[in-house]
Formats: structure tokens, sequence, C-alpha cells
């Protein structure tokens, strides 16, 4: 025989202690911090239809000021950024992209009505973070095609690139049929493709003389 | 018995039941976001069209290329031994039975590296591991591999070396034949031996 069992409050006091635990932890379960806003399928159809892209040639308006509802964000390190970067960029390496001032900050910015554009060193280097904050439902943040390398080639005419199409990605250069069944011809190769190098010594102009 | 224990437990009964309440969630087998960040500032993802020419020669069998691009463009032309998923099928099972393999590495790889890159993040999402992106796409492939570049003389020696990986690999893929002038091909291989100047002696 149990000694509570003499003492019926005590039961009681057990079974209360005991829900009140049960109760208080599924009331303070949380969840991950961050949630999918987008399903899979969702988002392969945001990549399928190039929404948030934004055109190099679009910068030029935000550059010179006429759209001021647009933050450039620069994803690459610090250094990189201290190099060279967009002119009214903020330097926002992408391994700082999700700490919780950042996310606060974006959620703000999507309440003011602003949008945010993402640049990597290329576009490849922005769309992992840009692919994950519109699954996230940010859609208010954008990517820039090309990236910071074409915005450096183009920095001067930036309105020019309307007419470029090398910042398009997702296309063949080649016909690979044909660059692959043509059997391309190899010349056999002229021997001694590479330099050799030769050193010029300087002439000893003072005979050897013995003694130290 | 005492009554308080049949409370307990119904009560427990009653808790555990809640359970079936609880909403369905849709992203508990998806990788964590933050996770999801940290595996994509890494550049460990990107494999260099070198590494896998190289793998395909050699026969690597863990080697698993996926190509992303649609239906029609795989039909066309693919890489030896790839396996067509279309970027908007990646959610469908039978191709994900593709992804998960033990030992294999998958690497995606579309024109560019852009469409590959965008398979990798919903695949990494989907929670698969050991999966790559070829860098430069096959844009890359046949400028490096099948087209490649003869570096300039003055370049390093490392880099004739990759000059002359790459023309091998080129053959390799195009069953393309070295072709050989005829005039150098018969040229005569001239031995030239050193004259014995002393004539041979006797004794030791």
């Amino acid at each position: 025989m149990h000694v509570h069992e003499l003492n019926p409050k005590r039961t009681m006091i057990t079974l209360v202690i005991f829900a009140v635990i049960i109760v208080v932890g599924l009331l303070t379960l949380s969840g991950p911090r961050l949630k999918y806003a987008l399903s899979p399928e969702q988002t392969i159809e945001l990549v399928t239809y190039g929404e948030g892209m934004v055109y190099p040639y679009e910068l030029e308006d935000v550059l010179n000021g006429s759209i001021d509802s647009i933050l450039l964000w620069d994803i690459r390190n610090t250094f990189e950024f201290g190099r060279g970067h967009i002119p009214g960029a903020e330097n926002i390496s992408a391994v700082n992209l999700l700490t919780p001032d950042n996310i606060k900050r974006l959620e703000q910015l999507k309440k003011d009505g602003m949008a945010v554009v993402l640049y990597g060193k290329d576009q490849l280097h922005a769309n992992g973070p840009w692919m994950l904050f519109r699954q996230l439902g940010y859609d208010h943040v954008n990517i820039l095609m090309g990236g910071y390398d074409y915005y450096m080639e183009w920095q001067d005419m930036l309105g020019d690139t309307y007419y470029d199409d090398v910042y398009l990605l997702g296309m063949p250069d080649f016909d690979y049929v044909e660059e692959a069944a043509s059997a391309v011809m190899v010349a056999e190769e002229p021997s001694g493709t590479k330099a050799t190098v030769t050193v010029k010594r300087k002439k000893k102009t003072v005979v050897a003389e013995g003694g130290c | 018995m005492n009554k308080n224990y049949i409370y307990l437990t119904l009560l427990l009964i009653v808790l555990a039941g809640g359970l079936f309440l609880l909403p369905e969630k849709e992203n508990h087998q998806h990788l964590d976001p933050e996770d999801l960040m940290w595996s994509i500032v890494q550049p460990t993802r990107y494999v260099s069209t070198d590494q896998v020419a190289k793998r395909i020669i050699e026969g690597d069998p863990t080697l698993e290329l996926i190509d992303v691009r649609t239906i029609d463009e795989f039909e066309e032309f693919s890489l030896q031994g790839a396996i067509n998923i279309p970027i908007d099928s990646i959610m469908v099972p039978e191709y994900q039975d593709y992804l998960g393999i033990e030992d294999m590495s998958a690497v995606f790889y579309s024109d560019d590296d852009i469409k590959a890159d965008q398979a990798w993040v919903l695949a990494k999402r989907l929670g698969y591991d050991h999966i790559y992106v070829m860098k430069g796409g096959l844009n890359c492939w046949i400028r490096t591999i099948i087209k490649p570049e003869r570096p300039a003389s003055t370049a390093a020696e490392s880099e004739f070396e990759l000059y002359s990986f790459r023309r091998g690999a080129s053959m390799y893929f195009t069953g393309a034949e070295i072709a050989i002038p005829d005039d150098e091909s018969k040229q005569k291989v001239q031995v030239a031996r050193k004259k014995k100047t002393v004539v041979a002696e006797g004794g030791c």
C-alpha cells in the first residue's frame, strides 16, 4: 500500500501539478523561428516564370534617385564590398541575411512598401538567398540579373544594357548536338607549345682570384 | 482504488487525444530555413566540368548526372549516363527516387548553372544530401571540354596539363581522332649513334 493512498489530497495535488505542466508545455511549445510560406510547387512556379528579376537597366532609375522605394543589398563579404560596390548599396553578407535583426528589418520594410534587390558577385551568387527569402514569403525581395560583375562592366552605360542579352541566363549558347557530333578533328599539336624559359646569366667580370 | 487515479488516467487520455487535433505540419520533413541558408552560402556544392569529365571517363559508379532541362532538350543532347529530371517535375515521387540513393552523388546540370542551382535549392529543402551543381553547365562543358582553348605560351605548366587533359577528354566525348598530316607521320626515326672512338683492346 502506497503512503499517499492514505491521503487523497496528495493525489489530487499530483494530478493538478501534472495537468499544469502539460498545459504550460503545450502553450509554450514554439515552432521553428522561420517557416516556409511557399510550397515547393509554388517555388517551382516562381523560378519558372522569372518573377522578381530586376534587369540591369532598371538600376538606372534607382541610382539616379527617381525610384526611392528600392534598397540594394550587397550579399558579398565585407572585404569585397569594401573594394567596390553599387552606390547606395548596403552590405549584408549572405551569412547574416537570416539574423533576427535583419528579419525584423525586412518585415518592417515590407510594411513600409519598400522593396529589396539582392545582388552578389554574379546572379548565381544571389540565387540561393533570393530563393530562400521568397520561399519564406518575403515577396518584396528581388534579385539583380547579372550581379555585380555585370554591373561593373556596364556601370557607365546601364541604359544600354537594354539591348544586351549577356545577363540573360538559362539559355544554350551552342547547338550542343552540332558541337559534340561534328567530331572535331583535333589537329596534332606542334611540339614545343610551352615557351621555354631561358635564363640569362650575368657574365662574371672578375676572374676568380685565389684566397679570401 | 482511489477515484483520483481514474481522473488522472482520463485526463491523460484526453490530452493524448488532443494530439490528433494538432494541425498537420507541412514543413516537418523539410530542412529548417536557417540550415538551408547555411548550406546555400557554402560553395562546396559546385563541381567543375573537368571534375565531371574525369569521373565520366574513369567510369565512377557513384556519379549520377541529373539533367534538369526539359524532356525535349534532354532527348536532343545530354551528357553520358545522365538522367532527366525536368525542374518542374522535381516533386514527382518517381523522379525523387533518383535523388535519395545512398553513396551516390547527384550532380545537377542545365544550360548554365542557374536552373541547376534552383533545382539544388529545392532538393536541399526537401532534405536530400550529396547533391551538387555543375558550375557553368553545358555551355561551360562545350567551352572547356569539347572545344578547349590552348593556353598562352607563357601560361603556367599546370594550365598546359589541364589543356592536355581537356583535349583528351574532347576526343573521348566527340569520338574525334587525332589528325596527323601524312608527310609527318611517315618521317623516319633516325637514331644517331655515337661513334666508337676507341677500338676495343684486349685485356681488362
